[in-house]
């Protein structure tokens, strides 16, 4: 593939109002019609027992598989087993040599699109129509669909409508949409009517009977397995599922999480040949048993089976909603993705089944959010799974330059790092300062300020406080708090980091600051460099296990997340490290769950009346990284003289996550302006955060737009009423 | 005409599995699901309906199912034949009408209250092309055979399914793939229409 400009091609999808239009419309509109769709039913007993089920599947995927042919073959199916789309299409095409077929109709197939297989069908003078509506416009178009469910989301009435003239030959006015549907529904009607054959996925293979199921809202999925005189199946490994009884499993979450319906219009299964009736070559209409030919497609997937990480792919049902809930997605449509599956799962999909070099480049847009991991029906961690194609990416290839480099130098380096940053802030900060935020850089840093202001560098790094503050812990403490601050709270929000130690010593807490601790490693573990990681996470290990604390606490919670969960998966083959790790591990808290903890302890915990309004914003990693949203509200309610109102979508990603937030800020911007629309919606004079990037994110947002708005940490809003 | 099942009620039907009491939960979701559903006390009453909507649809073709397996049902359209319209319920018949009739009647197996769906067994061709070709889809069920979710529905399905084609039908076809605005009959059936008999067996 020739080399893409992907900030390009996202520059210009932010630019395409239609498409913006739409998605923004239906993301707003999913999360509610998902929900009342599964009104009544146990979502997460749900989602589980369908984890469970595809878990097992994946565990016996050879034994389904030869069971799956065997029931096949006794039924008088034939079956191929392809190694990759190349061998599918030649399969196909023999065929359809040997039956003579001219024409064909398909029904929506993801695996077809995935081996680009209507290309084969050209050469030898075969029609080929997609009869999905949206894949046959995005056909015509000459488009890859956008969306796995909803294929020309992307498109309006009056795009389509120049679809169906291109197709017709005539004139199709776009205000009309029923006429639209009878249109297609007279046109695909003689497409179903004159086929020999017709292709069709499945949504799942059942292996003690050969049976597959289809799901479909219009019905060309039944035509499609009905009409023609030969069928085929192009099913992939991950479809196959043990027993009929199990289809439930899927079908109690599939059309609810993908199209919001407790069930789609038709739900088909069909097993072996099945009767069809034609008119011969002499035009004698004759019932015979149709002729069924099911093509396994590997492509990647028996690889994928074997390994504990990816295999948790194949609890994968396509229904797309992990798409509509991804804040990048439903900003920068399907197509910036490149191939034809989309999201973060389709880089992992692409990454199984194209190599892990495609990979690369699209897992940048997956900002590790986890929204989807909240709703995903197969409990699919996504963001973990691209974690470590992401690490074996760098195993193979090495890290991204630039990224190490910097990380070595700086992030690892606390004093250059500090030197470094007040150096760029006095070219930056002097004439552009106002008050505590940088509102504009010069030259090739202006990317990084517009549309957000970014905050001063402390002149004085928290580092340097310590001594200090230390003054003031109390003689007979309670417990010994190890102070984990991570580079943000260090040089950037050294004030806040005060803040916490000074709520700590309120408890009765002894603050103690390892002065060798290193920059959690976050940045370098993000890009999949787990070599570099490791050496930063013995750094710390070590420094703190120097000050001998009872208590491990941060401020920060993808810092918490890093330390408390990634560094027990770094040693798994170095039992003297993984030992040190996990005690060091068992140790870390988050600040406000901690502090939480504390209040309720010595009675602190209660509920203040009426003041000043404030609102919350959940942090991703916070939220569904730490499970932690409860207790920083209960603290706020707790503090006096302020009030908790919630704003729209407060656990909605701010747009920061990391570096992504500099690297693609055409991307990180429009979410962020959505974030601050929120927030001023609430009426509230100061927003809380409890993590010091969405404190810099949001922070810069407010300010930027001048909204008056302040933004605090948690632990500035608890310290300013002790 | 052939099936998955002969008998799905003595074969399929497990103890307990399936109850007239879910009824109100299938009608609602099925409604919900854009199905019109009649519900009757017996044939005769269902013939009354039917004949209601051959009025209102006036269709200038039928092609028609399950009089084999049931024959107050087959005496229905019987009699609609003899009433002058054009009503095909033999196999090559309904081949060579199967684009051009408005109406199809088929039967469904049972009711899932869950979703609101109709678990047919379409193991034949002409089954098939009559629940789908036609503008209008009008279904014969029994309304004492409902099943609470589909859990159960799979269960079932699963203990008789040993080769052929079964399946859902959750309201009529419909699409949203232009500007996520919902179209009905888009390649199937723009109305179903569900006549639900108490009394199914009695005149077996
Ligand atoms: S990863 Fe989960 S949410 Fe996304 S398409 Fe697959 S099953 Fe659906
Ligand atoms: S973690 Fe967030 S950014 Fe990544 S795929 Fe999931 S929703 Fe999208």
């Amino acid at each position: 593939m020739a080399e893409r400009n992907l900030k390009q091609e996202i520059q210009k999808k932010l630019k395409d109002d239609v498409m913006q239009g739409a998605l923004s419309k239906f993301a707003e509109q999913y999360p509610g019609s998902r929900l009342n769709a599964y009104k009544g039913q146990d979502i997460e007993e749900l989602r589980e027992e369908l984890r469970a089920m595809k878990h097992d599947a994946v565990q016996h995927i050879d034994q389904l598989a030869d069971d799956f042919e065997a029931s096949l073959r006794k039924r008088g199916t034939e079956v191929f087993r392809a190694k990759d789309g190349q061998a599918v299409k030649d399969y196909i095409i023999k065929i359809c040599k040997e039956n003579g077929v001219k024409r064909v109709v398909k029904s929506k197939s993801m695996a077809s699109e995935e081996i680009h297989l209507n290309e084969c069908f050209g050469e030898h003078d075969i029609r080929v129509k997609e009869t999905d509506l949206g894949e046959w416009m995005i056909a015509i178009a000459g488009e890859r669909p956008s969306h796995m469910v909803m294929p020309a989301i992307h498109m309006n009435r009056y795009q389509c409508a120049e679809m169906f003239e291109q197709e017709l030959h005539h004139e199709v006015p776009g205000e009309d949409i029923p006429n639209m549907i009878q249109l297609a529904r007279k046109n695909l009607r003689q497409e179903f009517l004159q086929a020999d054959m017709g292709i069709t996925g499945a949504n799942f293979g059942i292996a003690e009977n050969g049976a597959i199921g289809l799901v479909t809202n219009e019905g060309n999925a039944r035509l499609v397995t009905t009409l023609p005189r030969i069928h085929v199946v192009l099913i992939g490994y991950e479809k196959l599922i043990p027993k009929t009884e199990d289809a439930a499993k899927i079908l109690r979450l599939l059309p609810r999480n993908g199209t919001c319906q407790r069930m789609t219009s038709y739900m088909t299964m069909v097993d072996g040949p099945t009767r069809v009736m034609y008119k011969d070559a002499g035009g004698k209409v004759v019932e015979t048993d149709r002729k069924q030919y099911v093509i396994l497609l590997d492509n990647g997937r028996l690889e994928a089976a074997k390994d504990p990480v990816f295999q948790q792919a194949y609890q994968c049902v396509r229904c797309a909603s992990c798409l509509n809930v991804c804040p990048i997605w439903t900003l920068v449509g399907g197509h910036v993705y490149g191939h034809v599956y989309s999201g973060g799962i389709g880089a992992i999909l692409t990454g199984l089944f194209n190599g892990v070099d495609t990979f690369a480049q699209f897992s940048d847009l997956c900002i590790g959010c986890r929204k989807c991991t909240t709703i995903c029906p197969g409990k699919i961690p996504i963001p973990d799974i691209i974690d470590e194609l992401r690490s074996r990416y760098v195993q193979k290839h090495g890290a991204p330059g630039m990224d190490k480099t910097m990380f070595n130098m700086v992030l690892n380096d606390r004093g250059m790092f500090h030197k470094l940053l007040l150096k760029a802030g006095s070219i930056g900060q002097a004439p552009f300062k106002k008050g505590k935020f940088i509102r504009h850089l010069p030259l090739f840093m202006e990317e990084m300020t517009k549309g957000r202001s970014l905050p001063t560098i402390a002149s004085e790094p928290f580092r340097d406080r310590v001594e200090r503050l230390s003054r003031k812990n109390p003689s007979k403490p309670k417990k010994r708090v190890a102070y984990f601050s991570g580079c943000n709270m260090d040089f950037v929000f050294a004030d806040t980091s005060e803040n916490v130690v000074k709520v700590l010593q309120s408890l009765g807490m002894e603050v103690v600051y390892p002065i060798e601790q290193a920059c959690c490693g976050k940045p370098i573990l993000g890009v999949g460099d787990r070599e570099a990681g490791r050496e930063t996470a013995k750094k710390n290990i070590a420094a703190f296990e120097k000050v001998n604390a009872d208590v491990i606490l941060s401020a920060c919670p993808t810092c918490t997340e890093t330390l408390h969960e990634t560094y027990m998966k770094l040693f798994e083959n170095d039992p003297e490290w993984k030992a040190r790790a996990r005690a060091f591990c068992s140790k870390v808290r988050e600040f406000s769950s901690f502090v939480a903890e504390e209040y309720k302890k010595t009675g602190r915990m209660v509920h203040t009346k009426g003041g000043e309004k404030v609102t919350y914003h959940d942090s991703c990693h916070m939220k569904r990284g730490l499970g932690i949203y409860e207790e920083p509200r209960a603290l706020i309610d707790a503090t006096p003289g302020v009030e908790l109102v919630e704003m729209h979508n407060c656990d909605k990603c701010c747009g920061m996550a990391g570096s992504f937030g500099m690297k693609y800020q055409e991307v990180s911007i429009p979410m962020l302006n959505e974030k601050v629309d929120n927030i001023k919606a609430t009426g509230a004079a100061t927003a809380v955060v409890a993590c010091p990037a969405c404190m810099m994110q949001i922070g810069g947002g407010l300010d930027k737009a001048e909204t008056g708005i302040q933004t605090k940490h948690i632990a500035d809003l608890l310290a300013e009423k002790l | 005409m052939e099936k998955v099942c002969r008998d799905w009620a003595s074969q399929a039907f497990g103890k307990g599995m399936v109850k007239a009491e879910y009824w109100d939960d299938f009608e609602v979701n099925a409604k919900a699901a854009a199905a019109e559903i009649f519900r009757v006390k017996d044939f005769s009453e269902g013939e009354a309906k039917l004949n209601e909507l051959l009025q209102e649809y006036a269709p200038k073709e039928i092609i028609a199912v399950g009089g084999d397996e049931n024959s107050a049902i087959k005496n229905i359209y019987d009699k609609i034949a003899q009433s002058g319209r054009k009503i095909y319920t033999g196999k090559y018949d309904i081949y060579e009408h199967r684009d051009s009739a408005d109406i199809g009647i088929s039967t469904a197996e049972f009711c899932v209250a869950e979703t609101g769906s109709l678990c047919v067994d379409n193991y034949s061709y002409e089954a098939r092309v009559t629940s789908m070709l036609p503008f209008v889809n009008i279904v014969f069920v029994n309304a004492n055979y409902v099943v609470k979710d589909v859990t159960v529905a799979c269960k079932i399905i699963g203990k008789v399914f040993n080769k052929g084609y079964v399946g859902f039908v959750t309201g009529p076809s419909r699409t949203a793939d232009i500007e996520r605005v919902l179209s009905l009959g888009v390649h199937g059936p723009n109305k179903l229409l569900i006549i639900a008999v108490e009394d199914f067996e009695g005149v077996r």
